[in-house]
């Protein structure tokens, strides 16, 4: 793997790592708007309180960025973040259409979205959404407890969830997801199925439910080292994992990857390029883009990525190749997360590789169907049901038994 | 100088009574040293040492004591003060006429106080006794004396008594070297005999040896012999100690000071060794020398395997200054390429472990002690075994000797029944029980240094709340139903993990590293079955229950080189991690179980 980072001696935020190659017309393209009303305690994405912070100078570096960086005609368009329906209706103007003058956007994604969250989400700003173009929203539910709300450090309740999402629907939104988060430490599994019940009344289109993860670096992670929260059983976490699955089933929302639920035609295709191992543009600070076989990143801070920005029109901060075996084995990993799993040609497109490559993977893929962790369907193999639970166990088996050539 | 007006002397005491601080008001008082240039304690020279309150080499200064007019030169001898360094500790003493027993008047006589008193009475030298800390509001000094009597049958009653840090009753303690201690005896006409007691080394001078002349004269120049090693040297600088090192042209019975002839390495120098004249090579050696006798193994890996070669350098430069470690490459299926050390007890090995760290900034892996067995063959030979897989098929030997050691235990008399349950439950022979005063006793045992080395000093301390000590010394070799324990993983035996028990704690101890692995070898996507056994019976099993759900929730766009990244370091892991079958047991795994904690 070649890893290309800033020479000690480099002056500081000054780009050493040259921007990756321009994407290609309809590459997918994902914004991040690195502001949030509040850091909840669990996240560990790029974001910062929006207080005293200049969104219109953000947005005018991203717009910088994008016309240094944006694929021309992308497929998709994500706004994520962060909160992107933090931002007034103006600051959305300017962001969208400014976006559409640099790459067209309108004319060619069959995808939009943005995420929102309920303190910001009402009617104007659903309207507003859908005016500029953004048919599709993602609304950060998280959990139907006031004081489970609390403890994540979000800053609304239940019932604005709930009054979002009608804005939304009410503005005529078309395509909604709702998050949700289960294993909340204390959760029984009984509770997770009534609140997920609840939500799925509400006939989302799609359904993003995590099993709640004490990520490193983060306020929930600290508090479980310290023993302050107490993760839930792992037979807990099972349960409630298999229930989301057959609940949102009779909802007629399929899971079509590991934490994620649609209606027929109703998944989020920026995402399935993600697991598809497909290539993205990703602008605004904290952001990664995947150009041919190279994945780079932004800084994941708002000072160094403007002065870079401002400097030289992008950002990047690092970036690396993986080799062709490393590729191999991130299709599958991320792949088998997939419902539809992994078609070995697939693979072999898309990461460039070898048929040798691909026979030791398939080779590999094959033990796995013996140790019953995964299923073979003509050509595509998927996590069975044992081994749908313990997909990172089996991508482990992918990235450490792969013999990790550096091309 | 005139034999007459030497006085050669050490003291003794348990750690923290405070030897160090007599040791500095002495020097301070005699105007050895000026108050200002003293650092606190300044006899224990190494970093290490001051850190652990403990002088773990011997020193020597010379001191002037002027009495009636008179100036007496006090050669103050500063011995080690464990059990680990006994055979230097008898060196030491060897080259003094008297020794101070210094004791705290409020913790009264401990474990060690009694081993190194015993070996000053074996040494035959004149004991002065001293009540240290007596301006401590709770100390006991009657008490204390009496104690001094009934433990060690020394007259105490006119002990000194002492506050060796404010300087109180230390002008007395001069006088009482003076009338007390002998003058050194010996033939300032007869050949050259001088008493190698210590040596250590200088990175700039070589080898410097401390001696004490016991007949003749020894003068620059002179070319010397070492009886015992048989090497040859020149007298390049010879001196004493002042406190630093001062060249004189000679010296002559009873004086201490040093020998410096360009000497590479310590190996070359054995303490307790006689150095005479090349031209008299016939003179009779002194008593007591002898080789130096590793009780302990333990072996040494570096964590980066790199480092290998880095940890071999510095075991050999410190072996310059360490001459009575011994180490040799060894190769583990679970810790890969180390070496395999041995040493005079539990803290020497802690010390080298210390020095390598700290002085030669290396990050190692180190197996718990092990015990020297000796094996009597059927064939009638006897093996020695360093490790347990060394053990060979019980039809190939008799039977198994283990060391066993003398235990002296000093502790309160409310722990008593306590102290006797730890002993007999470490295979504990008894052998004599005394009481010092009405509160405390001493109790001496038998018993198994693989014992001690296993929990026995921990269990000790916990049990008696601190207050009991402890002081061993090795008793001898014996015959013990020692087995071979073995550790299965999934059917398949681990060489590494495997341990010799004794027959009767076999179950209890495979049962322990039983769990210590499960907590340790992380599960698998399949159940993991783990047993201990002796020779084909399984006397213990624990199971790690299949893997049921790991799966990362969100894994998006931005994820996924932080996640791989993740991911990446459990494969960094697994690196470390030793296959057996299809099971992944982390080296973590294998040190709870080898390592010392």
């Amino acid at each position: 793997m070649e890893q290309q980072e800033p020479p000690p001696t480099s002056r500081r935020d000054e780009p050493r790592v040259s921007a990756p190659p321009r994407a290609t017309e309809g590459t997918a393209l994902y914004v991040h708007l690195p502001f949030c009303a509040a850091k909840c305690h669990y996240c560990d994405f790029f974001s910062v309180p929006d207080e005293g912070q200049d969104i219109d100078g953000m947005i005018a570096a991203i717009l910088r960025e994008a016309e240094v960086r944006a694929p021309a005609r992308p497929r998709t368009l994500f706004l994520g973040g962060g909160t992107p329906s933090l931002l007034s209706a103006g600051q959305l103007t300017t962001l969208l259409d400014g976006l559409q003058e640099i790459t067209g956007w309108r004319g060619s994604a069959a995808e939009v979205s943005a995420e929102c969250n309920p303190e910001s989400l009402d009617l104007d700003k659903a309207r507003c959404l859908l005016d500029l173009g953004v048919p599709r929203i993602s609304i950060g539910f998280q959990s139907l407890d006031d004081e489970t709300l609390k403890l994540f450090g979000r800053v609304h309740t239940a019932t604005e969830s709930f009054r979002a999402y009608e804005s939304a629907r009410t503005a005529g939104i078309e395509h909604v997801n709702v998050d949700l988060i289960y294993a909340i430490p204390g959760q029984t599994a009984d509770e997770w199925s009534a609140d997920l019940g609840r939500v799925l009344d509400l006939r989302p289109d799609h359904l993003s439910a995590y099993n709640l993860t004490f990520e490193e670096d983060t306020r929930f992670k600290r508090w479980l080292d310290r023993g302050r929260l107490e993760a839930a059983e792992e037979e807990v976490e099972l349960e409630m994992f298999h229930a989301t699955r057959e609940l949102a089933s009779s909802s007629g929302l399929v899971a079509y990857e590991i934490s994620n639920h649609a209606r027929p035609n109703e998944q989020c295709s920026h995402n399935l390029n993600y697991w598809r191992n497909g290539e993205y543009v990703g602008i605004g600070p904290g952001a990664v883009s995947k150009v041919e076989h190279t994945r780079s990143g932004n800084p994941r801070s708002i000072s160094p990525y403007l002065r870079r920005i401002q400097g030289h029109g992008h950002a990047t901060e690092w970036s690396e190749t993986p080799g062709e075996v490393a590729r191999v084995a991130e299709c599958w990993w991320l792949g088998l997360r997939l419902q539809g799993g992994v078609d070995p040609a697939e693979v072999a497109r898309t990461a460039g590789a070898s048929d040798a490559a691909i026979e030791v993977s398939v080779t590999l893929a094959t033990r796995l169907v013996g140790d019953g962790l995964l299923e073979r369907s003509e050509a595509r193999y998927t996590l069975s049901e044992q081994g749908l639970p313990l997909a990172d166990a089996v991508a482990r088996e992918f990235l450490q038994r792969l013999p990790q050539g550096v091309d | 100088m005139d034999p007459k007006y030497i006085r050669n002397f050490s003291i003794i005491a348990h750690i923290d009574h405070g030897k160090s601080t007599l040791a500095d008001r002495i020097l301070e008082i005699t105007g050895t040293v000026q108050k200002r240039e003293m650092k606190a304690q300044l006899l224990d020279d190494m970093e290490l040492e001051r850190e652990r309150g403990i002088t773990i080499k011997a020193r020597a200064v010379t001191a002037v004591h002027e009495m009636n007019g008179q100036k007496y030169v006090f050669n103050l001898i500063d011995t080690p003060g464990h059990v680990d360094f006994n055979y230097e500790v008898e060196k030491s003493m060897q080259a003094c006429e008297g020794a101070i027993l210094l004791v705290d008047a409020s913790q009264g006589v401990e474990a060690q106080t009694v081993a190194n008193a015993y070996l000053a009475i074996e040494a035959d030298l004149e004991i002065l006794t001293v009540l240290n800390k007596v301006d401590l509001g709770h100390a006991r000094p009657d008490e204390i004396a009496e104690e001094v009597e009934n433990s060690l049958a020394i007259e105490a009653t006119d002990a000194c008594r002492i506050s060796a840090k404010t300087g109180v009753g230390v002008d007395a303690v001069l006088d009482r070297i003076v009338d007390s201690f002998p003058a050194p005896q010996g033939d300032p006409s007869a050949p050259l005999r001088a008493l190698i007691f210590d040596a250590v080394y200088d990175e700039f001078r070589g080898v410097i040896v401390y001696l004490r002349i016991v007949d003749g004269t020894l003068k620059k120049r002179d070319r010397v012999l070492m009886k015992g090693t048989d090497k040859k040297f020149e007298a390049v600088d010879i001196g004493i100690f002042n406190p630093k090192m001062e060249s004189r042209g000679s010296l002559s019975v009873g004086e201490v000071g040093y020998f410096v002839s360009n000497i590479k390495a310590l190996g070359d120098v054995r303490i307790g060794d006689t150095l005479t004249l090349d031209k008299t090579p016939d003179v009779d050696m002194l008593p007591g020398y002898r080789e130096p006798r590793h009780m302990v193994y333990a072996d040494f890996y570096p964590t980066n395997p790199k480092d290998y070669e880095t940890m071999r350098e510095a075991l050999d430069t410190l072996s310059l200054s360490d001459s009575s470690f011994s180490y040799e490459a060894v190769t583990s299926e679970a810790l890969g390429f180390g070496y395999r050390c041995g040493f005079l007890g539990l803290l020497h090995m802690e010390i080298i472990q210390q020095r390598l760290e700290r002085e030669h900034d290396l990050d190692m892996i180190q197996t718990a002690p092990s015990v020297t067995y000796k094996v009597q063959l059927k064939d009638g030979t006897e093996e020695i075994i360093h490790s347990p897989g060394a053990l060979p098929n019980p039809d190939r030997f008799d039977e198994v000797l283990e060391p066993i050691v003398r235990v002296s235990m000093i502790v309160p008399a409310e722990f008593i029944g306590v102290t006797m349950t730890i002993s007999n439950d470490h295979r504990g022979i008894f052998v004599r029980q005394e009481h010092l005063s009405p509160t405390r006793v001493q109790l001496v045992y038998d018993v198994p240094l693989a014992e001690i080395m296993y929990d026995f000093y921990d269990k000790l301390k916990s049990a008696t709340r601190g207050f009991g000590t402890l002081n061993y010394d090795l008793k001898g070799y014996e015959p013990a139903d020692l087995v071979k324990l073995s550790i299965l993983v999934n059917g398949d035996e681990v060489d590494a993990l495997c341990a010799i028990v004794h027959k009767s704690f076999a179950d209890p101890r495979g049962r322990a590293i039983l769990k210590k692995l499960r907590k340790e070898i992380p599960r698998h996507m399949f159940e993991v079955r783990l047993q201990a056994a002796i020779g084909s019976r399984i006397i213990a099993r624990e199971s790690i229950a299949a893997l049921r759900k790991d799966v990362t929730a969100k894994c998006y766009g931005g994820d996924i080189s932080r996640k791989r990244k993740l991911l990446e370091k459990q494969k960094a892991g697994k690196r470390r991690m030793r296959q057996v079958g299809s099971v992944d047991i982390p080296q973590k795994a294998f040190l709870s179980v080898l390592g010392s904690e």
